[in-house]
């Protein structure tokens, strides 16, 4: 009962602050508000890997730079309509995961991060390679959003964007939440807690392993997909590692395992950046400020900033001190 | 042109390149190795070496006495970073939470470094003795490179020798097969584990001065670097002394070489040298699978 309140109370916020705020704000701030939500959804799909199953990937912005360059590549050689090449992006990635997935689920812990990092990291450096086909350090300019099909052109404004990616961001997150709530999710979290014992009782947790990889690879490629046609821009600087370290910062501050969380984080993060960047004594200090939280986070509030609020939540409605957290974040909400 | 000549100087430059590697490699991978934590600010701290090397230059006029305290301050903000920030992890062995507030801190040292040094980039003069250049078979190479391959032989010998020969060495070699077990032989671990953060952190910022009348100190030096180390501690195997030499010597090459014949390829020669090795052996060269 307790989850599902939330969930509506989230649902409702969501809805609520994405239907009217777009009107009230001048158009820039709409166009880092849908930046914000893109990151979000970028975000969460890390956290189908990180805080679900305890993959700790350090190379998640090949599913970006994948979704982007994709959706790039496709509007701009093709006359396809945006709406089908953005699902088509999305599967493309997550095609492309598959061998990766293979190659990465080979080990665990931090040879598993250090294996994605690898990854990326080639992905970066092919870019530059091949520059006839990806534009190298200059990247693609100029992509448009293509209006169809049956003439539906409502996302070529910039509110109109803003809603196309509202409504993927929470369709994406409803499928998520039901995936980890799943009997599928629950073996995941049976993977995270303990791996070994979850293939005694039967389970090939490595195909299970190599399914969230590939899933959580679509949907990061999801958000590259809709980030290309919103900046009009695709640069290989989505690929680099620092991009990578970026959204893992989001994921942990937001608080693992709760998928709302990594979405919180990723967007207020983007927004507090785009804000504050406005005012020249903060913008010199910023990062040197967002490391220092992220450090304080990590020592303080293993479970991030939403697990925190719901551990609180949940001491408040108990009305005792609960037992002190475990490291490992809870499944579902 | 001769082209012995030719390949043996691009094989000293290669030498000379893994030099500055090394001690950034084997930094790394010591700190991997005994305490079981990537370190991801390795890139931030070698940068931090550079500049703090090139404020002693420009404050006293010594090269050599830079090459001396840079690298030991360098180590005591290491000290401190591990006895008040990373001491406090130890006890949730969580390996993604180590990786993740190291990053944290090389997000802060590089923008204090950016705040403190401003964003243009610096260089260090060198002494007399290491300019210029010698002639190998009528090709001119300069000295400062052969002072660098010098330097990373006697050195990866001298750390070797630590690891394997002294007390202090067969203690953090203890430490890192179980530290448990040797904590309850009456050694505080703590002090194993700060001094070799620190240790660590000392072989990097070495490495950053080294490497900057080569290159300069710029803000993203650490960001191109850190990379390499990894390429390196993961294709020589982590946590593994000897593999992070050969790694350097292969990565110095493939980048060397890889440069001259394949300018386009050279930077995916490097993560496709490693994809292959970590296939071929997930554990690296001469790592064991974890």
């Amino acid at each position: 009962m307790r989850a599902r309140g939330l969930f509506i109370l989230v649902i409702a916020a969501a809805a609520a602050a994405g239907f009217g705020m777009p009107h009230l704000l001048p158009g820039y701030l709409v166009n880092i508000l849908t930046e914000a939500l893109i990151f979000g959804l970028f975000a969460m799909s890390l956290d189908l890997m990180i805080g679900y199953t305890r993959l700790e990937s350090f190379g998640h912005a090949a599913a970006y730079g994948l979704g982007a360059y994709a959706s790039a590549l496709l509007l701009l050689s093709f006359d396809i309509p945006m709406l089908i090449v953005i699902p088509m992006a999305a599967i493309i990635t997550g095609v492309v995961a598959m061998p990766i997935a293979w190659v990465c689920t080979r080990s665990t812990g931090i040879s598993f991060a250090m294996l994605t990092l690898a990854f990326a990291q080639l992905f970066y450096a092919s870019v530059y390679q091949f520059k006839d086909f990806s534009g190298g350090s200059d990247g693609i300019a100029g992509i448009a959003r293509r209006a169809g099909p049956f003439g539906i052109d409502f996302f070529q404004t910039k509110i109109g964007y803003f809603y196309l990616v509202l409504i993927i961001l929470i369709l994406s997150f409803l499928f998520c939440r039901s995936l980890v709530a799943s009997p599928f999710g629950q073996v995941l979290a049976g993977i995270r807690e303990n791996e070994v014992k979850t293939r005694t009782l039967g389970y090939n947790t490595r195909a299970y392993r190599m399914v969230i990889v590939v899933l959580a690879y679509a949907f990061g490629g999801l958000a590259g997909a809709l980030y290309a046609p919103l900046a009009g821009f695709a640069s290989p600087e989505l690929f680099f590692w620092r991009m990578s370290g970026m959204v893992l910062i989001m994921v942990i501050i937001g608080g693992r395992g709760t998928l709302v969380g990594p979405i919180l984080g990723g967007a207020v993060f983007l927004f507090l950046e785009h804000e504050l960047s406005a005012l020249p004594m903060v913008r010199e200090l910023w990062p040197l400020i967002f490391g220092s939280i992220f450090i304080a986070v990590i020592l303080f509030a293993p479970q991030g900033l939403w697990g925190l609020f719901r551990s609180w939540r949940e001491k408040r409605r108990i009305g005792v001190v609960s037992k002190p957290q475990s490291d490992a974040p809870h499944a579902a909400s | 042109m001769d082209f012995l000549g030719f390949l043996i100087t691009q094989c000293l430059n290669a030498l000379s390149q893994a030099s500055v590697l090394l001690f950034l490699a084997c930094g790394l991978t010591l700190i991997f190795g005994i305490m079981r934590i990537i370190n991801f600010a390795h890139g931030a701290i070698f940068m931090l070496g550079a500049y703090v090397g090139h404020t002693i230059v420009v404050l006293t006029g010594q090269f050599w006495l830079a090459l001396i305290a840079a690298p030991l301050v360098v180590a005591g903000i290491g000290a401190l970073f591990e006895m008040f920030l990373l001491s406090r992890l130890y006890a949730r062995r969580d390996g993604g939470a180590y990786l993740m507030i190291t990053f944290g801190l090389a997000i802060v040292l590089s923008e204090a470094v950016r705040l403190i040094w401003g964003a243009q980039p610096k260089g260090i003069d060198l002494p007399e003795v290491l300019t210029g250049v010698v002639f190998l078979l009528d090709q001119p190479f300069p000295i400062y490179r052969l002072f660098l391959i010098g330097l990373g032989v006697s050195a990866s010998i001298a750390l070797w020798q630590f690891l394997e020969r002294t007390r202090t060495g067969l203690l953090i070699r203890a430490v890192s097969q179980n530290p448990e077990m040797v904590h309850a032989l009456g050694t505080d671990i703590r002090i194993v584990r700060t001094g070799v953060f620190a240790l660590g952190c000392g072989l990097a910022a070495f490495g950053g001065i080294l490497a900057t009348p080569l290159f300069g100190a710029y803000l993203a030096m650490g960001n191109n670097v850190v990379v390499d180390a990894f390429v390196i501690v993961i294709i020589g195997g982590m946590g593994s002394f000897l593999g992070s030499v050969i790694g350097s010597i292969m990565v110095g090459f493939v980048q060397v070489f890889g440069a001259y014949y394949f300018p386009s390829m050279a930077l995916s020669l490097l993560y496709l040298l490693m994809l292959t090795v970590l296939i071929v052996r997930p554990g690296g060269l001469l790592g064991k699978e974890e």
